[in-house]
């Protein structure tokens, strides 16, 4: 891998966090009135209860305290603190309702809503995998033409559909599975097996409906295997007279699983994104609840964070993908255009 | 459309070199070619034809349905009526007493505004991005473009909705299709660039370069028509995309409750605690139902035009190859 | 040829394919035999059956095609071997250590993924061969076919030129020291310059492995260079067989007359061999009487009613023509062949 690949690669995911952080700056801008305008009712209200009076200024300050915006600076140079705060200070602003820092609240929920993702993604490949491998192996069987209208009806099922449907048959028709939370009441938090127990439990469902998301690489994997199986190589793996075990995980298997890499790291991150839905569904205080909780009250600094952090999160993950399909697949010499 | 056709033909006499052929025979194989080869592949293919069927359904939903059936409204019959009891309310009425299935029909043509405007918004651009930047690769238009595309490729598009949906609490069906089809334009955009490309290559192109057409020619009469399969099976597959996640973010409360919707209805019998209520059972199955079926035969559709277009593909080839042979 | 020892012997071999409109035979009735460490040469149009044949030599058709007959291989010492009888695991074992096989897709005939130097050792491993003896074996092998052994062992097939990856795959295919090596058209996708070391090549690999050499190819003037004998296949069957120098200077069937006369220049390649007058035959209707008769001046109502068998045209040639005596005078071949074995003239092909 050439350092110059590496370093435009790079470079080209700090640009794109970069273009990220400015739009949410732009869509401060673009708010009905702009940001204090638009912050002033929300603040009002929430200071309301305190019985402090509220001037002018002061809600200059707070919008700045929240967001970053001196909205009464030029707009350059309001651009320039708003990027200043998050690039050099690491910082999204603060909650407007718990006088948390948004980067505190964020970093509380990410490692929970990952949990699930990852494993949404890890366990939603493997079965496609699976199954796209035995249904490529028996192409125009019965079970082929059976088993993709199987995943073409679960393709068309939306994730948070699933997650209703599991949610009445495993938790309130058969209580397998708790019906929200992400771990047991009184479970002592730490490194012990009830705790790791429990988490898994609450995670089951979650995982188990975005999973859903990950079965339409099932037909991709079918379509890989097919190809595969038609290649020159695989022939002559068979004319050399080598194990079948070889020529099903070596050629066939390598072969049709490397082009769908990059897909699952993206996959990782659009998984993530639709936390937001599955979370709701299932109570369970991820990044997507933190979300869904701030749009109710229009926490316009939470949901931007927000943002900024998914982005973050699909930009790292595309960046180890690509930095790293070089090692995975030969044929890729790093450095080339990827046209 | 026709003067279209008419090029193409010729370009493909030029190729191979030979005499033009009647208007009618050409007539006719431009049919066999554009109408009859895909239309029995679609009667064998059974994916194309139980999405077509599918969608048709709710295309019929969608206009005469709405015609049909009243517009429900509140206390129109008795609350919670189970299904398939009473013949005016055949799917049962909901907690508010208002007949599901007309609120199903009723939710439809919105529907369809969202994904049209989404579905035509998204795959319009990504086309118009795809080709121009194809066709100047290397300048730094497409520099410039591509540079673009990747940015907005990677912003997660849920949480940008959900940002602009929050910010903007849009109430027009139209609005909410093309902030929903946002997210979808850069991804096709890339697709259909890299076929550019690879269209580019191909001889025929080559040949009307040669014979001195102009860009434009070329790409109204080759690359467009080489793409509409393409755009097609992407179009059912953006419009999927946008029902899932406005039903999603209308099933969340996210999307101010204006209209019928499948998703609000959702919402109502979920947050009515519908899991746990048999009465309420029809409430939320029956939305879900129209949602997985909707989504199941856009599917079906775009895989069933995929086999289809590429029939199409080996159809012409293998009509020019006939045409050598019978030329003996 | 009845002198020498015969190490494949081809009888009734059939293979055919189940089609929605009837059954497809790419393979009728064929009888050959192939004599140890001799070259036979099959040549024929594209889609006369002459890869089908080859790929039976290991039973090695492809699904869902269905070969029946005896495909007998003799070893050096030994019992016969029943090819088409062998089991799942026996065939494993019979490929590649007694007849290994170079075919067309030569170009991606490596797993993309994994080196050269893992192609080799897992046909080691799975042939259950001493590893480093084995690979010993193999920088030997590719040091023969004038190959950098360390740098090939360590790169991907994507890294190498198309006449690297060719000679490559020859080294490979005789790691486990088969008797046999069956090549079809295994120079089909090279320039001309690369196609005259190949075959170069394989003749001194021939002699120094004792190797037998079956190849198939539509190159006329190629196999002549190469093959001791050659076979000529026309619609699925095999029509006439000869030394090459029987088959050049007496032809005997008329379509090896015809298939010579549309070849003036045996040092010129062809590309593609369907080039003679008429439609061609159909695996699937196939017409009775002999094969060839639409085409054929020499037809009457015999050749349309009755299929010739071989016909002993001398000792060392057969010709399934009951008119093989009058072929000569019937299809004239307008420029006699300007065959020149010794001066290999590929200067003309050097820009191809």
């Amino acid at each position: 891998m050439s350092g110059n690949y590496f370093v435009k690669r790079v470079g080209q995911a700090v640009l794109t966090f970069f273009a990220t952080v400015t739009l949410t700056f732009v869509l401060y801008q673009m708010m009905p009135g702009g940001p204090a305008e638009a912050l002033r009712n929300v603040i009002l209200q929430q200071q309301m209860g305190s019985g402090n009076t509220i001037d002018p200024a002061r809600i200059e300050q707070l919008v700045a305290q929240y967001t970053n915006l001196e909205s009464d600076a030029p707009i350059y140079v309001q651009y320039y603190q708003y990027m200043s705060s998050v690039f050099l200070e690491q910082d999204l602003g603060e909650s407007l309702y718990e006088n948390t820092a948004v980067t505190t609240l964020l970093a509380d929920r990410i490692p929970w809503s990952m949990l699930i993702s990852v494993y949404a993604m890890v366990i939603g490949y493997t079965g496609s995998i699976v199954l796209g491998a035995v249904m490529a192996f028996k192409e125009k069987s019965r079970f082929d033409s059976v088993s993709s209208v199987v995943v073409i009806g679960l393709n068309s099922t939306p994730y948070y559909v699933a997650g209703i449907l599991f949610i009445f048959f495993f938790s309130i028709r058969n209580e397998f599975f708790p019906t929200g939370g992400r771990v047991g009441l009184g479970v002592e938090a730490g490194f012990n097996v009830a705790f790791m127990q429990s988490i898994a439990h609450h995670a089951a469902l979650p995982i188990l409906s975005m999973s859903v998301l990950g079965l339409g690489a099932a037909l991709t994997m079918r379509g890989n295997s097919v190809r595969v199986l038609g290649e020159d190589y695989l022939r002559v793996a068979e004319l050399r007279g080598l194990r079948n075990s070889r020529i099903a995980t070596q050629y066939v298997g390598r072969n049709a699983v490397l082009p769908m890499y990059t897909q699952f790291m993206i996959g990782i991150a659009g998984v993530l994104s639709s936390s937001v839905i599955v979370e709701q569904i299932f109570s369970y205080p991820g990044v997507g609840m933190l979300v869904y909780e701030a749009i109710q009250v229009r926490n316009y600094p939470v949901l931007m964070g927000s943002l900024i952090v998914f982005t973050l999160v699909t930009v790292v993950a595309i960046l180890i993908a690509d930095l790293t399909y070089g090692f995975i697949d030969p044929r890729i010499s790093a450095g080339g255009d990827n046209e | 459309m026709s003067n279209d056709q008419e090029g193409l033909e010729t370009l493909f006499d030029a190729d191979i070199d030979r005499e033009p052929v009647p208007r009618s025979q050409r007539l006719k194989r431009q049919f066999d070619l554009y109408v009859a080869a895909p239309c029995r592949v679609a009667m064998t293919d059974w994916r194309a034809l139980v999405g077509t069927v599918i969608v048709a359904v709710f295309f019929l939903m969608g206009t005469l349905g709405v015609w049909l059936v009243d517009k429900p409204s509140s206390g129109d019959a008795p609350v919670l009526e189970p299904p398939f009891q009473n013949f005016d309310y055949i799917l049962g009425t909901d907690t508010f007493g208002q007949p599901i299935g007309a609120q199903l029909i009723h939710a439809t043509p919105d529907m369809f505004k969202m994904v049209i405007a989404g579905a035509v918004v998204s795959v319009g651009f990504a086309a118009l991005v795809g080709v121009v930047s194809g066709f100047l690769r290397g300048t730094t238009v497409d520099t410039t473009l591509m540079s673009i595309t990747d940015i907005i490729i990677t912003i997660p598009g849920l949480p940008l909705v959900i940002v602009l949906v929050a910010i903007f609490q849009p109430e027009s069906p139209y609005v909410i299709g093309v902030l929903l089809g946002l997210d979808n334009w850069p991804g096709l955009a890339r697709t259909v660039r890299s076929q550019v490309l690879s269209i580019r290559e191909e001889s025929y192109v080559e040949a009307s370069q040669i014979m001195g057409l102009s860009t434009g020619t070329i790409l109204r009469r080759d690359v467009l028509a080489q793409l509409m399969p393409y755009i097609t099976v992407n179009s059912a597959l953006a419009s999927r995309r946008i029902i899932f996640e406005s039903v999603g973010l209308y099933f969340l409360g996210i999307l101010p409750f204006t209209t019928f919707n499948w998703g609000v209805m959702m919402n109502i019998a979920y947050e009515g605690n519908a899991l746990n209520r048999p009465d309420m059972y029809h409430f939320l199955t029956f939305p879900l139902l129209t949602i997985f079926l909707m989504s199941f035969g856009l599917v079906l559709f775009s895989q069933g035009m995929d086999s289809v277009f590429n029939v199409r593909l080996r159809a012409r080839h293998a009509s020019t190859i006939d045409d050598d042979g019978g030329h003996e | 040829m009845s002198n020498t020892e015969t190490i494949f012997e081809v009888r009734d071999l059939n293979v055919t394919f189940q089609m929605n409109r009837g059954q497809s035979r790419v393979v009728r009735d064929a009888d050959i035999d192939v004599a140890r460490n001799e070259t036979l040469g099959i040549i024929g149009e594209s889609g006369s059956g002459k890869s089908m044949l080859a790929s039976s030599f290991l039973n090695a058709v492809v699904e869902p095609g269905v070969t029946t007959g005896e495909v007998t291989f003799y070893p050096e010492d030994g019992n016969p071997v029943s090819v088409l009888d062998l089991s799942d695991s026996e065939l494993n074992r019979f490929r590649w250590e007694a007849v290994a096989m170079v075919f067309q897709g030569a170009m991606s005939s490596f797993n993309p993924v994994t080196k050269i130097r893992t192609h080799f050792r897992e046909t080691l491993q799975d042939h259950n061969r001493d590893i480093p003896a084995g690979m010993d074996r193999a920088r030997d092998l590719l040091e023969s076919v004038y190959l950098d052994p360390e740098r090939i062992l360590d790169s991907y097939a994507h890294e190498l030129s198309g006449g690297m990856k060719q000679r490559a795959l020859i080294a490979l295919s005789l790691v486990l020291e088969p008797d046999v090596l069956v090549l079809d058209e295994p120079t089909a996708a090279l320039d001309l310059l690369m196609q005259r070391s190949i075959v170069t090549l394989l003749r001194e690999l021939q002699a120094e492995y004792d190797l037998t050499l079956v190849f198939i190819t539509h190159d006329l003037p190629l196999l002549t260079k190469l093959a001791d004998r050659i076979a000529v296949m026309y619609a699925f069957n095999i029509v006439e067989i000869g030394t090459t120098d029987d088959l050049l200077y007496n032809a005997s069937h008329p379509y090896t007359r015809a298939l010579l006369d549309t070849t003036p220049d045996l040092n010129v390649p062809v590309d593609e061999m369907d080039i003679i007058e008429g439609s061609k035959p159909d695996p699937v209707d196939q017409i009775p009487g002999c094969s060839y008769h639409p085409r054929c001046p020499l037809a009457d109502d015999h050749c349309r009613s009755e299929e010739p068998a071989m016909m002993t045209v001398r000792n060392t040639q057969e010709s399934a023509c009951f008119y093989y005596n009058q072929a000569a005078d019937a299809v004239p071949i307008s420029a006699a062949p300007s065959h020149s074995p010794t001066t290999d003239t590929a200067t003309d092909g050097g820009d191809r």
